[in-house]
């Protein structure tokens, strides 16, 4: 693999045209994941779910560049119906549709920027592969005192052109003062063994709302990470929702920083496998400032060969005095081959706090199953029953009345 | 309508229930009283296909062999046991619950399913007839209710699914006075000339406002009496030890 980065990266080089500065900053990205490689599970961070094996055992021949020249024909089908929204279309890692449509002329803001910011390198190797290889960043700006109309919705869509590909995409949102916003990733596959390499940085100024929506519905062979990088001001709300189903791969790391006094961060997620995938979610909630607040609440629902992994961690600054966390992970599993690992932690270092955190694993109950089917329900509607009523308080946190029914819709969950 | 020959039953090699006969024809109303661990939920359990015993004998229901029914197949055939203990059942909301058990029965039953406003209609009036809060439909099946609300609620099911064979399995324990009294007049709406009622009971004070035909004493797995309502009272009277 060594041998394709290296002249994949140099390919890059030569046919961006970007500034010698700012090829200089990708190189240090670059020698960063040259040297790291793919996180294994000796990472503490990554014990649960060994990256580097998943994709050596499962890509062969991962190759790194790719030039974008050819345009791809976006299949519209898959667009969410009975919501009206504003589009970002990426087929296959480039951008190919942008619709903002339903809102006020120079309030939001789209740009593609070539320069990189000169950030640290050493969040993690998968950071710095993104940060190596996107040939640019999407820049999304909220003006300040706008509340978007309508949501956005982010396509991420591979289709049968690639394969063995690493894809990578960076997105810089930034919501001004008492803005608001919406945004729901939506990923498509028709694509086969490829590794995504997202990359989401936030900065929700003072009052500001971002509510983003994480859907993965889809079985596909893909393997994904995202990482998501928020930092919150005084008084602002995060409120995101993540909807784990699909790909062979995919693990959601959130990183929140609670900077300002009031910031609230609520996390909700549901991870439902029914094959042999293997998910995780991954928060890290730092308390940093006063009377800050977060709540998550993951379920997921394991079947077959499935592997889910949640690791939450809580942590209260000296100064974040007031902190209001809380965290509850559950989990039912429904064959002997499944596996769940939670790794909550709190740390704390202020004294004034409330925290707690919660986790529980276990099969259904037998006798809830006989009681429904004493009332004429067979074993899987009575099975079914029972796990939608299990998923359905996480989906009942989402406030968007909306987008909630669709999540239903997804589930296939009756009203 | 049931029949029950010779029925033996053990969980765990114990032995609960030692060859036990009963019979119910249409229209009767029998009574199964007997202390603590004298078999009567097992025997409960048993009649709606609850997995985990081991069991001889014979048990045929309308002259079909009922071990080879599944639980629901139990259920679409109109068997309904009313739990002693209803199940709490967290995010499933009630209506849905009713209306997905109703309209698997109808199925079943080759019926057309009912649409969203004619299982409404059915629910309240059925409700109403219960003095069941219908805003507690609305909740999570049997979740935050109270003792007598899930024995209500296990009630207003039976009289939604109007089965042929009604299991009460102590719906009277934990009753107040007031909802015993709602509770039995629910079950007498119920009474037809084609359905029929096995009440099981510790205590006697159910039956004052449910008239049985035919009442039975179950002792150590077996009936050891059986009579007329007026077994009930000699019962209440002597209790179980000294009944000759």
């Amino acid at each position: 693999m060594e041998q394709q980065l290296k002249v994949d990266f140099e390919n890059y080089v030569k046919t961006s045209k970007l500034s010698s500065k700012n090829i200089e900053l990708k190189r240090v990205n670059f020698n960063h994941f040259l040297e790291k490689g793919f996180p294994n599970k000796r990472d503490e961070n990554w014990k649960f779910s060994d990256l580097n094996h998943i994709i050596s055992k499962n890509i062969k021949k991962l190759s790194f560049y790719n030039d974008f020249l050819k345009s791809e024909q976006v299949d519209e089908s898959i667009f969410i119906n009975n919501l009206e929204h504003n589009k970002l279309v990426f087929v296959n890692g480039k951008l190919e549709k942008k619709e903002f449509n339903h809102e006020e002329n120079n309030k939001v803001e789209i740009i593609e920027d070539f320069n990189l910011l000169n950030e640290k390198i050493n969040i993690n190797s998968l950071t710095s592969l993104n940060n190596a290889f996107t040939d640019k960043h999407y820049n999304l700006v909220v003006k300040k005192n706008y509340t978007l109309k309508k949501p956005l919705v982010i396509y991420n869509i591979t289709n049968e052109d690639v394969t063995s590909k690493n894809l990578n995409l960076r997105f810089n949102i930034l919501l001004e003062e008492n803005s608001s916003l919406k945004i729901i990733d939506f990923l498509d596959d028709k694509s086969k063994n490829n590794f995504l390499n997202t990359y989401y940085k936030y900065e929700i100024k003072k009052n500001s709302i971002l509510k983003n929506y994480k859907i993965d519905r889809k079985f596909n062979s893909n393997i994904k990470y995202f990482y998501n990088n928020i930092n919150q001001e005084t008084n602002s709300l995060s409120e995101i929702f993540i909807l784990s189903l699909g790909s062979y791969f995919i693990k959601n790391e959130i990183n929140c920083s609670l900077n300002g006094k009031y910031a609230s961060a609520f996390i909700n997620g549901i991870i439902s496998l029914k094959n042999f995938q293997h998910h995780e979610i991954k928060t890290n909630i730092n308390h940093l400032a006063e009377s800050t607040k977060s709540y998550q609440l993951i379920k997921s629902v394991l079947d077959n060969e499935s592997k889910a992994v949640f690791q939450g961690k809580i942590f209260a600054d000296s100064k974040a005095q007031k902190t209001d966390g809380y965290q509850l992970s559950k989990a039912i599993l429904l064959s002997n081959n499944t596996e769940f690992n939670a790794k909550p932690e709190l740390e704390i270092y202020a004294d004034d706090v409330k925290c707690s955190h919660g986790s529980a694993s276990g099969n259904l109950n037998e006798n809830s199953i006989f009681y429904l089917m004493t009332r004429g329900l067979n074993y899987q509607e009575a099975k079914n029953l029972l796990i939608n009523g299990f998923l359905l308080d996480v989906i009942e946190k989402i406030t968007d009345s909306e987008i909630k029914k669709i999540i239903k819709n997804i589930m296939g969950f009756k009203e | 309508m049931l029949k029950i020959k010779n029925l033996k039953a053990n969980i765990n090699k114990k032995l609960i229930l030692d060859g036990f006969n009963l019979e119910i024809k249409p229209g009767e109303i029998h009574a199964i009283m007997g202390p603590n661990g004298s078999g009567k939920s097992t025997l409960s359990n048993i009649l709606s296909g609850k997995k985990g015993y081991e069991i001889s004998g014979q048990i045929t229901f309308e002259n079909q062999n009922l071990f080879d029914l599944e639980v629901e197949e139990r259920a679409h055939k109109g068997i309904f046991l009313a739990f002693q203990y209803p199940l709490e059942i967290p995010g499933v909301n009630t209506n849905i619950f009713l209306k997905t058990s109703v309209n698997a029965i109808r199925k079943a039953k080759g019926e057309t399913e009912l649409d969203a406003i004619e299982f409404l209609k059915l629910v309240k009036k059925k409700a109403n007839e219960l003095k069941f809060d219908q805003e507690k439909l609305s909740r999570q099946l049997n979740v935050g209710f109270s003792g007598g609300e899930k024995k209500k609620n296990e009630i207003l099911q039976m009289s939604i699914l109007d089965p042929k064979l009604c299991i009460l399995d102590e719906t009277d324990s934990g009753l107040d006075i007031d909802a015993l009294k709602i509770v039995a007049n629910g079950v007498n709406a119920l009474r037809k000339k084609n359905n029929a009622f096995l009440i099981i009971t510790h205590y006697q004070r159910l039956l004052n406002y449910i008239k049985p035909d035919f009442v039975h004493v179950l002792m150590n797995g077996k009936l050891i009496k059986s009579g007329g309502p007026g077994l009930a009272l000699e019962l209440e009277k002597k209790g179980y030890e000294n009944l000759n």
